[in-house]
Order: C-alpha cells, then sequence, then structure tokens
C-alpha cells in the first residue's frame, strides 16, 4: 500500500524573499508613502524641506527618548518612566539654574550647571531603575511602573505642580528654539531656513545609538543577552552590567529630551511636560521593527517610526479632523505595523 | 494504516508507509529531512506535492489539531507541558471532561481517575494530581505520552525520544515504546542512537538530504536489508552517511600525564553535589558518567562560577574561584554547555556574533565602541575550515545549521580563547554520526596538544571511547573511578551503569575506587 509521488522543489522561495525586503523596508516605504500623502494634503507648494525640517523639530525630544527605548526593548526590558524621569531631571536643572541667577551668578553658568544637574538626576534615576532590576531582581515593567508613579510625584512636589518659568531670559531658550541655517534653504517667510539644535542632537544621538548597536562590544552583549538572556551569561557576558548601562543610558536620554521640550517653552510645567510620553516612545519602537521579546532592533527603524507618528499628528491637524481622532489613527498604525513585520516563521 | 508522503523542499519525493504493530525507526543524518517530515505528518508544515493517506483515505492536515483527530500525534523532543498545571489537567489540555449540561463545569474527579489509568497503562508511577513543574523530564515524557493516548492516538511519532534521558529512563521507555506497539499502534521514532534502532525497529527508513536511501526490515528477529543480509550499527550509520565511516572513536597515544592542570579539592555544586576529588592532567581526558539528576552539569557549572560551589578548585597548582564563565576564561577555563539551544548559543543570532562572543574583548578597540568586523568574518572563517563546519552563510542565524554543525560552533567559540581545561557537557547531543567522529577527533587533538579535557557524557561508548578515565558520580558524589584499562574490558558499561544506579555496592569496591 504505497504510492510514489513526483515532486520537487517549490517556488516558495521567492515570494518569501519578497516577504523578508518588506520586512526590513516595510517602515520606509510606509513613511515615503506617509510623507507623499503630507505633502500633498499640505498643498503642492508647501516646501517639502520645510515640512520635513519642522517635524524633525517637533519630535526630537519624543526621538531622543525613543531612540533609549529601542536599546532598552532589545534588551528584552521596557522602561515606563521615562516621561516622569523627564519632568523631574527637567524641575531640578531648571530650579538650581533659577536660583543659581537668584544669587546672581552669571547666566552662563547657572545654566550650564542647570544642564549638568539635569542630566546627573536623569542618570541618577536611570541607575534606580537599573539597580531594581538587576540587583532587586523586579521585572523591567514593575520596577519602572515605581518609577513612572515616584518621579513625577517628585517634580510635583518641588513646584506644588504649578509650572516653573525659566529665569534665563535669553540663553536657556537658545537650545529648542534656535539653530543653524540650513545651506541656503529659505523657509516660507523667505527667511534662512534653520535646522534646530535639538533636532541635531536628536540626529547625532540616533546616529551614534546605531554605530553602538551595530558595532560596539556593548551593542553585541546588547542583543546576546536580549536574545537569550542564560545563554548570554553562559557566553561569558556580564548580563548585570550590560542590563544597567541600558538603564543609565535611558535616564539620561530622557534628562536631555526634558531640557530639549523644556527650553523650546523656556519653563516646566511639572503636571504636563512628557505626561504619557512613554508610550508614544514604545509606539515609535515599535512601529520601526523593534522586537518587544528583545533580541532584535534597529535604532533608524524607530527614527521612521517617529517621524511616521509625528507625521500623522501633523496630518490630522492640518486636514481639520477633530483631534481626538489621532489615537485611533496611531492605534491603528501600530497594530498594522506589529502584524506587518512580525516574522513569518 | 498507510501514511504516504511527498517532496516537502527539504524531502525528495519520500513515500513512506506506517504499519500498525511495528516499530518503525527514521534515521538520518542532521539536516537529512527528518525534522520535515514529521513536520508534516504532524500537520505542522504542509507537503508541497503529493499526498498524505491515512487508512487509504488522502488527508490533508492543515494544523497539528487536524493531525491529531486523525489519531497522529507527536512527542516533541522539547517537552510542551503547561507547567502551572497538573499532570491529569495536562493530559487533558483541550479536551476537557465536563459534567452538567452547560459543559462548562470540569470533571476533576473524571479526569484524575482516567489520567491515572492512563498512566498505570503506561506502567508510570506518577501521580496525576502532582504539579507538571515538578516531572523529571523522563517522567514529562510520560505524561507526553499520556497525553497522546487520550487523544486516542494510533500512530505515535517520537522525536529523538530518548536523547534527553538517562540509559536507565531510557530503558523504561523503549519497554514502553514496544508495548505501544503490541497494542496495535503504529510508532514512529527519530533517533541518534543506531544501538537503540538495532535492537527495537522492525522497520528502519535511512533518509539522508531529504531522500530515501535505504530500507531495513526486520524478520527472524533480526534486521536485515533488502537483499536480506543481516545489518548491524554500522551497515545503518554507513547508509546513513553515505560513506563506510571509520573508526568513530581516534587512536591517541596516551602518555604519562603528569602536570597537573585542574584540580578540584573537595569540591561541589552546593547543594547537588559534594565532597568531589578529582585532578586532571595535561594532555588528559577525564569523563564523567552519571545519571540524569546526578550532579554532573551541576558540578561543571559550579567550577566556571555558574552556580554557589564549595570546596577549593586549582587550576596549574593556584587556588582559583570562579564568579562567572568569564573569569575562567580568564585562567584558561572553558565550559561547553549540555544545553546548546537553551545555554550554549544564541541560536537567534548569526554564527559570527555566536562565534566570537565569548572573546568579544579581542575584537574591540577604543575601549568597546568598535568591533573588528573584518576580523571577526575571519576568524569565524577560519574555525569553519578548521573544524570542517558546513555554513553556506555567516550572517544566518546559527539556528539554520544542522545540530553538528551548530554544536562545533559551540565548541569554536570557546577554543577561539585558547584555554587550557575544557569541560564538555554532552559533546554529541542531537549530532548526527559523521559529525560525531569529527567532535571526537577534535577532543582528542586538543588532548594530544596538552589540553586538560573533562568530558560529561551519558553515551557509555562514548566514554569507553574517548576517556582516559571515567569518573561516576551518583547523587552528587563520587562512587567510582575505572581507568583505561579497565574501561577496555568487555563489560565495563555494565560496570558504569551499575556504579550510576547504585545497583551493587560490593562490585563498585572491586574496580579501583578513588
Amino acid at each position: 500500500m504505497r504510492s510514489l509521488v513526483n515532486s520537487s522543489s517549490t517556488p516558495l522561495a521567492a515570494s518569501s524573499r519578497i516577504g523578508r525586503l518588506f520586512e526590513r523596508w516595510g517602515v520606509l516605504v510606509a513613511f515615503l508613502l506617509l510623507f507623499a500623502a503630507s505633502t500633498a494634503l499640505q498643498g503642492g507648494e508647501f516646501a517639502s524641506v520645510e515640512n520635513f525640517r519642522n517635524m524633525l523639530n517637533q519630535n526630537a525630544s519624543i526621538g531622543i527618548l525613543a531612540v533609549g527605548m529601542t536599546l532598552v526593548v532589545i534588551s528584552g526590558g521596557i522602561d515606563l518612566s521615562v516621561g516622569s524621569m523627564l519632568v523631574l531631571a527637567a524641575a531640578l536643572g531648571l530650579t538650581l539654574t533659577n536660583e543659581l541667577i537668584a544669587r546672581e551668578w552669571s547666566e552662563g553658568s547657572a545654566v550650564a550647571l542647570g544642564i549638568c544637574a539635569s542630566v546627573l538626576c536623569g542618570t541618577l534615576a536611570g541607575s534606580i531603575n537599573g539597580a531594581l532590576i538587576v540587583f532587586g531582581r523586579l521585572a523591567p515593567f514593575i520596577a519602572t511602573l515605581g518609577g513612572l508613579v515616584a518621579f513625577r510625584s517628585v517634580a510635583l512636589a518641588m513646584a506644588d505642580a504649578g509650572e516653573i518659568r525659566s529665569a534665563s531670559a535669553s540663553l536657556f531658550k537658545v537650545l529648542g528654539q534656535s539653530g543653524l541655517p540650513f545651506w541656503n534653504f529659505q523657509n516660507s517667510a523667505g527667511k534662512p531656513l534653520t535646522i534646530t539644535y535639538a533636532t541635531m542632537m536628536f540626529l547625532a544621538i540616533a546616529v551614534i545609538a546605531q554605530w553602538f548597536l551595530s558595532r560596539s562590544r556593548y551593542g553585541r552583549q546588547l542583543v546576546a543577552v536580549g536574545a537569550n538572556e542564560t545563554a548570554a551569561r553562559y557566553a561569558g557576558v556580564s548580563v548585570a552590567s550590560v542590563r544597567l548601562r541600558t538603564y543609565i543610558i535611558m535616564g539620561a536620554l530622557a534628562a536631555i529630551a526634558g531640557l530639549l521640550q523644556s527650553s523650546r517653552m523656556n519653563s516646566v510645567s511639572t503636571s504636563q511636560l512628557g505626561l504619557g510620553i512613554e508610550l508614544d516612545a514604545i509606539a515609535a519602537v515599535v512601529i520601526g521593527g523593534t522586537s518587544l521579546r528583545g533580541g532584535f532592533g534597529r535604532v533608524w527603524g524607530t527614527v521612521v517610526g517617529v517621524l511616521i507618528l509625528g507625521m500623522i499628528a501633523n496630518m490630522i491637524t492640518i486636514s481639520g479632523i477633530s483631534p481626538y481622532w489621532s489615537g485611533a489613527v496611531k492605534g491603528a498604525v501600530i497594530v498594522l505595523a506589529v502584524l506587518v513585520q512580525r516574522s513569518r516563521a | 494504516m498507510t501514511v504516504d508522503f511527498p517532496g516537502v523542499r527539504a524531502l525528495d519525493r519520500v513515500s513512506l508507509s506506517f504499519r500498525p504493530r511495528e516499530i518503525h525507526a527514521v534515521i538520518g543524518e542532521n539536516g537529512a529531512g527528518k525534522s520535515t517530515l514529521m513536520k508534516v505528518l504532524s500537520g505542522v508544515q504542509q507537503p508541497s506535492a503529493g499526498d498524505l493517506r491515512c487508512d487509504n483515505r488522502v488527508v490533508r492536515f492543515r494544523q497539528p489539531q487536524e493531525a491529531i483527530a486523525h489519531g497522529v500525534s507527536m512527542v516533541h523532543q522539547e517537552l510542551h507541558l503547561v507547567e502551572a498545571l497538573s499532570v491529569a489537567e495536562n493530559i487533558f489540555l483541550g479536551r476537557e471532561v465536563t459534567r452538567g449540561r452547560l459543559g462548562i463545569r470540569l470533571d476533576r474527579r473524571a479526569m484524575h481517575a482516567r489520567a491515572a489509568e492512563f498512566l498505570s497503562m503506561l506502567g508510570a508511577e506518577i501521580d496525576p494530581r502532582a504539579s507538571a513543574r515538578d516531572l523529571s523530564i523522563a517522567d514529562a515524557q510520560f505524561v507526553e505520552i499520556a497525553k497522546c493516548l487520550a487523544s486516542d492516538a494510533r500512530v505515535l511519532i517520537f522525536d529523538e525520544p530518548t536523547a534527553v534521558l538517562g540509559e536507565r529512563e531510557a530503558t523504561r521507555l523503549l519497554a514502553l515504546l514496544r508495548r505501544l506497539r503490541d497494542e496495535g499502534r503504529a510508532v514512529v521514532f527519530i533517533s541518534h542512537h543506531l544501538e537503540e534502532v538495532v535492537d527495537h525497529a522492525n522497520r528502519v527508513s535511512v533518509l539522508r538530504d531529504g531522500r530515501l536511501v535505504a530500507e531495513f526490515e526486520r524478520y527472524d528477529g533480526v534486521l536485515r536489508c533488502k537483499e536480506g543480509k543481516p545489518s548491524r550499527e554500522s551497515a545503518l550509520a554507513q547508509a546513513m552517511v553515505g560513506r563506510a565511516l571509520g573508526d568513530l572513536y581516534p587512536t591517541r597515544e596516551r602518555c604519562a600525564h603528569e602536570h597537573s592542570r585542574i584540580a578540584l579539592e573537595d569540591f561541589g555544586a552546593r547543594g547537588r553535589s559534594a565532597g568531589i576529588s578529582l585532578s586532571v592532567a595535561e594532555g588528559e581526558i577525564v569523563g564523567i558518567a552519571g545519571l540524569v539528576g546526578s550532579g554532573r552539569t551541576e558540578t561543571m557549572e559550579a567550577i566556571v562560577g555558574l552556580r554557589p560551589s564549595m570546596g577549593r578548585v586549582r587550576v596549574d597548582g593556584t587556588v582559583v574561584q570562579f564568579r562567572s564563565p568569564r573569569d575562567a576564561m580568564r585562567c584558561g577555563v572553558a565550559y561547553i554547555s549540555e544545553d546548546r539551544k537553551g545555554r550554549g548559543l544564541h541560536v537567534s543570532l548569526s554564527s559570527t556574533v555566536n562565534c566570537t562572543l565569548p572573546t568579544l574583548d579581542r575584537f574591540a578597540s577604543a575601549m568597546g565602541a568598535s568591533i573588528a568586523t573584518k576580523r571577526e568574518r575571519v576568524t569565524t572563517e577560519r574555525w569553519i575550515h578548521e573544524l570542517g563546519i558546513r555554513c553556506a552563510r555567516l550572517d544566518a542565524p546559527i539556528s539554520s545549521l544542522s545540530g553538528g554543525n551548530q554544536q562545533k560552533f559551540a565548541i569554536a567559540r570557546w577554543l577561539e580563547g585558547t584555554p587550557n581545561v575544557l569541560i564538555v557537557d554532552e559533546p554529541t547531543r542531537g549530532v548526527d554520526v559523521g559529525a560525531k567522529a569529527e567532535v571526537y577527533r577534535v577532543i582528542a587533538q586538543l588532548a594530544d596538544a596538552g589540553m586538560a579535557c573533562i568530558v560529561v557524557s551519558s553515551e557509555l561508548p562514548e566514554l569507553r571511547g574517548l576517556c582516559d578515565r571515567v569518573i561516576v558520580l551518583r547523587q552528587g558524589m563520587v562512587v567510582g573511578e575505572l581507568a583505561r584499562a579497565r574501561l577496555m574490558l568487555p563489560d565495563a558499561e555494565e560496570q558504569l551503569i551499575r556504579l550510576a544506579s547504585g545497583l551493587s555496592e560490593t562490585k563498585a569496591g572491586a574496580c579501583e575506587v578513588s
């Protein structure tokens, strides 16, 4: 009772190759389509360079958070406390600056010290997260949920839940508001088009992070820890140090993001700044194709993810749809991105 | 019952039939297409052409559930029990027995009773109320089989069932396979243990490169090939590899071992083993035997700092205490884990990344900010060449390689650190015959070059063939030691089993207990 059936190899290979290409570059394709649609929506003569510049500027600080979040997610963790670290670091930095200016320090040194204190504060908050996760053996979700609640509360207490206005009249806001001219491009008002310092920092941080991820020892170990923590330990990777460093970097980046945001407004609203921003950061990471299970990720994808989210918000504002719909669209995009990109095993 | 099936990409026009009252062994080197075959049979993968017949009716299994509904069940190599549930709940998972008209109230009592029935049918003494988490690997496997019986399986497929078992559990399992056969079921099993195949299979199909290359059938109690010649293991092995195998074990010149490289003094893994004293000299291969759970692996892991330890370790005479494998590596001690997929390698990462991970410091410059990727590639290629690894693309996930080639990378990554002491745990688990011989050759060469090697293994022939002497562990203690001369005697394996299972204390005394 035996039947011989003739067959040989299949055409399966070709279709899976396209699938793999799409998996890799799909985000970029989606971005370009959205960008084209966005430019069309906003009128043909709307210069796309300026459009792009504005989007980068508006999303620089969330972008910096998302870059850090990419590293955290690759390590197999998550950081829910970024928005709270951001506001705490910004509030602390600005309070110190104001205090120094009140004591008649020069504006320059007051701002510089404030910035240092802010980054230090972020680093410290990040190391608390890291220590709880590594030494306290808490799940990253739990440890940073604690941070999410606690860090903002400290900031609120510092300012009685109110706004801290910068006493630095001209210097502090340079970071988020000024920039350098971008070749000979001009904006719609005929003035030279500037790239803000915030944008530059975002792009620089993204480039450095992508380099570190793909080319450094830390990046390699990060991927190894995220892919299989036990195997990494057996291979002699110091898992504790890798994870600790990741959360510290996240904290420092959150502080930088906080500085850029507060510099743009030249004030810190302790009850509003960075509220719910952690979800946007995680969404950008996921859209960018980084696996929430850890062990695989890319910073450039996250950057594109940030821009996609920014563009959606932008389009909704301009097309006159109620802003309340933006959540629905974002939600759909996040889910769609994951559906399309998950690997077909 | 006939199940015919055809060419998937990895399988080329293969036709087989599995009959009731038969144990059908499918053997082949890694990558020969055995796994694909099993995936097709159990409904995980679809054939691209050809069909599958069950009781002479063409069927299509689009999902494992459909295969199970047709009475085809698979017992995977990796066990799939839900740890949080009890044994009975696992057995009836997805087929819960309910009472009441709505069919939502679980009938626990009925499930426990029937689970107990199935388990006793298998001759396993497992409490159906016990939590699946607490089961030993062997017991978990029995529960898996009970699960298949509960789904009324007529064809049971086993993927390397004895690979994770010790000698004694394996014997128990094989007896069970025979019983399942005698009850009229078709039993299919994949194995790398040719001995097992020769002793138990009624029919053997050999796959090579996705084709069926040879078939053997048992009559008059002897396994014969088509021409009717009786066949032993060597014939099977030859069919698998497609060429005559040289001696599986390398011949070594054995010289006096003087300089002690690593010495354990009253050593143990806390809670798992104790009082182990052992010294391994330059150029010596010492085997560690013992049943599963005897503390072999735990002791080795304790040496390199993966577990808390007691007692002392001396490397080249100096007392050391390693806190991590990284520490151990610095002193020239490397440990290669038995669990290749879970601990030994990062299966989702590329061959290059895997090959250089333990020695990443050597490739990093500028305080780790930059890795010399070109040098990494060159190094990986060197090992591919040196160990004869078959690897088409360096940047493809290492899981795309066969078990044997993965194992060679698992060894290579540690050799890259030029250790003086190499501890290999189950060096040939899940590795085909051809690659086995090569792994043995590599270990022998390293020893000849002066490395001190410790080989932990459940395969007694391996210990006999490769080692200068063998230490036997039982319940975390050294219960015996067999020197080279003793290992050469024909009853050495029996002696090892006796020691490992604690069968005869008196006989153990007769043979050089240290």
